[in-house]
């Protein structure tokens, strides 16, 4: 057996080990007893057909006395299920040998096991690896692999006031999301699918319809896939049939089906002028990792790349921020300083190119130290790299928005992607993906791309077509007029060059 | 205050401060220009000829220009650009810049204080996908400054109030404002939701650091870098940073209405405006900017310039289609006090106009309703 990548995850809590975790939790109530035993049943299932949806995680084994009820409670469920064609994957949160519950599963037919600690594992069945995502392990991530302690994608509700967004500290909203997570694990565990595990805030009504959508939308647009979780109140109100609930059930299902009918986007590379350099490990791990959240939140494009890694051709990069605080290897340098040579920016916590090289003078609010070297120019920091927040916003400047592929007008709640066939920016298809992070549509918002195009196609959830939308000029590039956002769009474009 | 005010020579008279004193009438020249394009070069060199020439004024000299780009650059009413609705435009500033080198400018100097950044002026320019570029080519030697925190300067510069100030005795401004020779104010035709309207005086709110003067600015000493917005203007919340001059009166009303044109006033008259110049051609009505409730683009195709800010301002109210002698509960300022008045009783200008000489158009054939459009 084998794990497949194109597997569209989804959460199945039920049976006795999940009535018993939130008996500990002191979460149980009878409605959601009846819940979880409610979607042990095989009929249960019907909320699947003619979604997406085709692998389900359940909970397997924990090492307490419901492990053996549990998997016997499942087994009609497994059954039925592998009849309509789903898979399952076994959850399994054992501190120690895990190999009779990884027996257990493939016993029972289950197509893979989802397990943190990875010790006593046989090659029984195909294992996805799980862990918090600040304690990666890139290294032995497999095919498909999974982080937890991620975010709900949204509006950070700590800084809402009644229906009010406050700012954070970009002076804008602040809203939270595992864009740069998934980014990152792209780059450091090339070839492989990161699932991001997270569940619904807790909530005492259902989540608005485009909550659920936009969790699937932060994690595709950025080449991760969410294991879909249904808050309790959804689950509970589904097999009753209700109206509301079953609003929101397809709203999820229509964003999961949306790029599942584009799987080739997952194939496309990040653009961007920027390159983030680190080994985004250990003591570096927390600066890279907010850097490239901040980053991401300015609407800054940027390319990742592992320090460990040669540094790729420098095609179509004009900066690089060197983040580390060790300093580039003898190789490294070279590249580095040939790059500044021919043009480009290095932005680095310490100077380490051509001696005696007087820096130049600065604009007073960038607190770096500039030097010319060739034609180019390495920009040090004079305090180091400290607050990741500055590091950010420095960046952006030092690479000037002038070189910013695109911008977002009225953007207060929405954020963007960029993504190509190619790195160029230049060669095939481009994709700009769009993402309005509040459960309000996001109105009059304005797409500028840096590059003349006349139109580009506009895809949206629920449309089986693109519409064509013309492009007007912005010097020196393009605007679009987006329509209203609930969620997301796509603008896709090619060879419509102006 | 130093030579700032005497650097302008006797094209223009220095403003009289004292109180109930005779004020110095102004020269506005109103021109009309249906569009952004190529007749806003011609306009508003015409209508600097009708006020007797840029080139005494500003040959061989320093010149600052604060700009009108209220708000964040990514802010839009609708899709429209922002300098259709709420910003100068472009081409206006352009313009501006190219007829202050022709005429002479040694150094033209292009500031605003930006939303609660101390980036580069240029860069917040290039947000808003503007070229600074262009404005740099429009003369010989054009510099930009952000002046929302210290810049380039060593120090802060202290403008006091002349007979005391009306809200502050004093104000603390990047050292661009007292660094130069000529003072314009470049600013947009709009109402105000605070101030009833925003012209050449209310742009002038904006010279103010929020370093100091905002909502986070430490208590003793001005922050590095701009906090928040100025709620010590708008609403009392708190004082400025203790380095600044006192508030006249810290019990003084906490009425957004009653502070800001006092603020307004108090600085036109400690930072005297030689040159008043008003982008009418496109704006919006409502107010200030997309943020505001009600609010809609207009087109008025208007142009203004006068050597006398409260004038200027004035004759511009008027061409919005109100009583430049109207105060408190009478439009615009149904929530204010009138900003023309109390620049007036500071001896800044006159709001009278038939104590003001309007050139070009006449007001009767210019108007622009804003409230009936």
């Amino acid at each position: 057996m084998n794990v497949d990548r194109n597997w569209v995850p989804m959460k199945w809590p039920c049976g006795p080990l999940e009535i018993a975790h939130r008996n500990k939790l002191g979460s149980q109530s009878p409605d959601l007893k009846e819940t979880l035993q409610a979607w042990a049943r095989p009929s249960a299932l019907e909320l699947l057909k003619g979604t997406p949806i085709n692998c389900l995680i359940v909970e397997w084994a924990d090492g307490g006395p419901e492990d053996s009820a549990q998997q016997q409670a499942l087994k009609p469920l497994l059954e039925a299920g592998r009849g309509i064609g789903l898979s399952f994957v076994a959850k399994i949160a054992l501190k120690g040998d895990a190999g009779a519950s990884v027996a257990a599963a493939r016993a029972a037919g289950l197509s893979a096991v989802m397990i943190e600690n990875a010790s006593g594992l046989s090659s029984e069945l195909p294992a996805i690896r799980q862990f918090p995502r600040d304690k990666a392990a890139w290294e032995t991530a497999s095919m498909i692999f999974s982080a937890t302690e991620n975010v709900w994608p949204g509006l950070n509700l700590q800084t809402m006031n009644g229906d009010t967004a406050l700012a954070g500290p970009t002076g804008i909203p602040w809203v939270n999301s595992n864009a740069w997570f998934s980014l990152l694990a792209r780059e450091l565990a090339p070839g492989k699918t990161l699932w991001l595990d997270f569940d619904p805030p807790a909530a005492s009504n259902l989540l608005h319809p485009a909550a659920y959508a936009l969790a699937v939308a932060d994690s595709r647009a950025h080449e991760s896939r969410w294991i879909i979780s249904l808050d309790d109140e959804l689950r509970a109100a589904l097999p009753k049939g209700n109206v509301q609930a079953k609003g929101v059930w397809e709203k999820l299902c229509e964003s999961a089906a949306f790029f599942e009918e584009h799987k080739e986007w997952q194939a496309f590379k990040s653009q961007g002028i920027l390159a983030i350099v680190s080994d985004f490990r250990g003591d570096n791990a927390y600066l890279s990792g907010e850097v490239l959240n901040l980053l991401n939140r300015r609407q800054v494009q940027f390319r990742i790349i592992e320090r460990a890694r040669t540094l790729p051709a420098l095609e179509g990069l004009k900066a690089i921020l060197w983040l580390d605080h060790e300093t580039p290897s003898a190789k490294e340098h070279a590249q580095l300083l040939t790059c500044v040579q021919q043009g480009g920016l290095v932005i680095a916590a310490a100077y380490w190119g051509t001696p005696d090289v007087k820096p130049t003078e600065k604009d007073p609010s960038l607190r770096y130290r500039l030097y010319n070297v060739g034609k180019g120019q390495i920009a040090v920091a004079e305090d180091g790299f400290q607050d990741p927040y500055q590091v950010a916003m420095d960046t952006h400047l030092l690479v000037s928005r002038r070189n910013d592929l695109v911008r977002l007008y009225n953007p207060e709640t929405t954020n963007c992607h960029s993504s190509g066939e190619s790195v160029s920016l230049h060669k095939g298809r481009q994709l700009v993906q769009v993402l309005n992070y509040s459960s309000e549509p996001a109105a009059s918002v304005g797409l500028w791309l840096n590059e003349r195009v006349e139109s580009a196609r506009l895809w949206q959830f629920g449309a089986a077509e693109a519409r064509t939308l013309q492009g007007r000029p912005a010097s020196p590039g393009t605007q679009f007029d987006l329509p209203p956002l609930s969620v997301y769009c796509a603008l896709e474009f090619e060879g419509t060059k102006l | 205050m130093g030579a700032m005010g005497a650097a302008a020579g006797a094209w223009l008279a220095r403003p009289m401060m004292s109180l109930a004193r005779a004020v110095p009438a102004g020269r506005v020249a109103v021109g009309v220009c249906h569009e952004y394009g190529a007749d806003v070069t011609g306009t508003l060199a015409k209508m600097f000829d009708q006020l007797g020439g840029l080139e005494g004024l500003v040959r061989g000299k320093t010149v600052a220009v604060k700009l009108n780009l209220t708000g964040d650059a990514t802010d839009r009413l609708g899709y429209l650009p922002a300098e259709i609705t709420h910003w100068v435009h472009p081409q206006v500033i352009g313009a501006t810049v190219q007829l202050l080198g022709q005429a002479g400018a040694q150094r033209i100097r292009l500031l605003e204080s930006p939303m609660s950044t101390s980036e580069p002026l240029e860069e917040f320019m290039l947000q808003a996908n503007w070229e600074p570029h262009d404005f740099a080519s429009a003369a010989p030697r054009v510099e930009f400054e952000n002046t929302n925190y210290l810049g380039y300067g060593k120090t802060y510069s202290r403008f006091w109030v002349p007979d005391g100030g009306l809200m502050f005795k004093g104000y603390d401004l990047n050292h661009s404002y007292e660094d130069c020779d000529v003072f314009v104010s470049l600013a947009k035709l709009k109402e105000h939701v605070t101030a009833g309207v925003t012209l050449s005086m209310k742009n002038c709110f904006g010279i103010t650091p929020c370093t100091i003067y905002g909502d986070d600015s430490p208590v003793d000493e001005p922050s590095l870098a701009p906090r928040g917005g100025r709620g010590p203007f708008h609403e009392g919340n708190r004082p400025p940073s203790k380095s600044a001059p006192p508030a006249v009166n810290g019990q003084a009303s906490k009425d957004p209405g009653y502070r800001v044109p006092r603020v307004v006033a108090d600085l036109v008259a400690s930072r005297p405006v030689h040159l008043a110049v008003i982008d009418g051609i496109h704006s919006m009505a409502g107010g200030e900017g997309p943020w505001c409730d009600k609010v809609r683009h207009v087109q008025p195709g208007l142009l203004v310039a006068g050597t006398n800010c409260v004038a200027t301002d004035a004759v511009c109210t008027a061409l919005m289609g109100f009583d430049p002698m109207a105060d408190r509960g009478t439009p615009p300022f149904e929530t204010c006090d009138s900003t023309l008045r109390l620049a007036e009783q500071l001896g800044v200008g006159t709001r009278d106009l038939s104590q003001i000489e309007v050139l070009g158009t006449p007001i009767a054939e210019a108007r622009f309703n804003f409230r009936q459009s």
